[in-house]
């Protein structure tokens, strides 16, 4: 099979560019691709695309800002003839103005009309764009024209065999408002297939760590309680308790509090603001991570985290929160929240039991890091396979 | 998650039953890696045990269905719970499996 893919490509700086760079490199490795051919813009003068790896063709095809993007790619779909097309874009991928940013939208359309499948991985959808931010609203009347035609150029968008969004709300929105039918979720994938961190099951050390802004409804007293009563119970296992991070804005001096309030209680470590490059030790050192929230707005990107680095997670037992972190595939162990006797429990369930705490940061991680691209091109190459036999079924023999 | 494995009319039958989901997955891609083979690549994935999967979960599908078909077979999902159907219809995978009703109904698909 011999796959087009319209996008930006590095070194372009255009947006999508390294989700292209990791989607084309997976693709062409896969046995079912003869060739992928790029169709990327234009570059400043001076710069070069790098030789394309093996299976690979990079043609420069359009260019960002112009106004005949769609005519041209049409033109160079039809000069190199592949059996399907697929758009990596979103809104703003052609320009960066209203006009050449929305007639560069119809190019899916206009190679459609030319008698090639035609798939498109819509990153946004003009519903849920910040008209403003993104540059198209320049005061609210402008907004609104922008709107109307933007409804118009997705219509043309889904006029592509397949659309796919990565998101759920976005196949909503476009079956409810414009009715489409051809509009899939796919996964976004993750860009690395990392392996994941080293899992020590049986350290020397307790290490108990919580990670936030601290004082609003992150509050560190019933973990310390707990972190006493643990003590108490482990007299032979030497622990240690992490705060690691800063006040909550709206809480300033909390921790100084808490540090003068709890004085007497040996092995507790405040870190102070983390920097970025010691987030990955903060998280690996620890045994287990603890949340201390008391309420909870939704899911927590802390969790997220914990999981990238392979952590177990001890949360509290707070409203829909157990049921947000299971449907994101999260696991913990969980406690009754302000109760220190429960954290103190919820710690040495995992603590007394190594091949829990491995089993559960590994779900963590494998959650944290989704599904690879390389299978999130099978997907694609499978709905592509679809519409070529729907086409070739058509054909009359 | 459930994994029991059964051979029905020469045809592997696989029964899921619980969550399907990333820490579940593994397993049963070690499962078509190991025993689809060009002599045994027909296979019926029951999921009528299975309230939840996610897109991990679906990723093994797609996996042992390329797995079957590259050797001459197929997979062939069956008995899928309500909110187990949503989710094949939202990400099109529906288009893409040979769905049945029933596990007797899958088996006659081949």
């Amino acid at each position: 099979m011999r796959i087009a893919i319209v996008s930006t490509y590095p070194p372009s700086r255009g947006s999508l560019n390294e989700y292209a760079y990791y989607f084309v490199d997976h693709m062409r490795q896969k046995p079912e691709i003869d060739e992928v051919i790029l169709l990327v813009d234009e570059l400043p003068e001076g710069a070069a695309y790098p030789t394309p790896p093996e299976h690979v063709k990079i043609i420069p095809a359009w260019k960002f800002g112009a106004l005949d993007n769609a005519m041209r790619i049409r033109r160079a779909v039809q000069e190199v003839n592949p059996d399907a097309v697929l758009f990596n874009v979103q809104f703003a991928t052609f320009a960066d103005t209203r006009v050449a940013g929305a007639v560069g939208l119809t190019a899916p359309a206009l190679v459609k009309q030319a008698g090639y499948p035609v798939v498109v991985l819509l990153h946004n959808i003009m519903e849920t764009v910040d008209l403003s931010k993104a540059g198209f609203g320049a005061n609210v009347i402008m907004e609104r024209v922008t709107r109307t035609a933007g409804d118009m150029f997705t219509r043309a968008i889904l006029s592509a065999d397949l659309v796919a969004v990565t998101i759920p709300k976005y196949v909503e929105i476009l079956e409810a408002k414009y009715g489409a039918t051809n509009v899939i979720l796919a996964p976004h994938g993750s860009f690395q297939d990392a392996p994941p961190p080293q899992f020590d099951p049986n350290p020397s050390v307790l290490r108990i760590m919580a990670f936030g802004k601290f004082g609003t409804y992150k509050r560190v007293e019933v973990m310390i309680e707990a972190f006493k009563l643990l003590r108490e119970q482990l007299p032979g296992t030497t622990l240690e308790l992490v705060i690691a991070g800063t006040d909550s804005p709206n809480a300033a001096g909390y921790l100084e509090s808490m540090k003068q309030t709890y004085a007497d209680v040996p092995g507790i470590v405040y870190t102070g603001y983390v920097a970025e490059e010691d987030v990955a030790r903060i998280f690996t050192e620890a045994t287990i991570v603890v949340f201390p929230y008391n309420s909870t707005t939704g899911s927590s990107g802390v969790l997220h985290q914990a999981g990238n680095y392979a952590r177990p997670a001890v949360l509290p037992d707070l409203g829909d929160f157990a049921e947000l972190i299971r449907e994101e595939g999260y696991t913990g162990e969980f406690f009754v929240p302000e109760n220190a006797a429960s954290l103190a429990e919820a710690i040495r369930r995992y603590w007394d039991n190594p091949e829990k705490r491995q089993a559960d940061s590994m779900q963590n991680y494998l959650s944290s890091v989704g599904i690879p691209i390389s299978e999130v091109v099978d997907w694609y190459l499978l709905h592509i396979e679809r519409l070529l036999e729907a086409r070739a079924a058509k054909q009359p023999s | 998650m459930d994994m029991n494995v059964s051979t029905v009319s020469g045809m592997s039958v696989i029964t899921l039953n619980g969550r399907f989901d990333a820490f579940e997955a593994p397993p049963l891609i070690k499962w078509f890696e190991d025993n689809v083979t060009k002599d045994q690549a027909h296979v019926v994935v029951d999921l009528g045990g299975v309230g939840f999967l996610d897109s991990a979960a679906l990723a093994s599908l797609v996996k042992g269905m390329k797995r079957c078909r590259e050797r001459g077979g197929d997979l062939v999902i069956c008995n899928l719970q309500q909110a187990v159907r949503i989710i094949f219809e939202l990400t099109g995978l529906n288009r893409a499996f040979t769905i049945a009703e029933t596990r007797e109904a899958a088996l006659n698909a081949f």
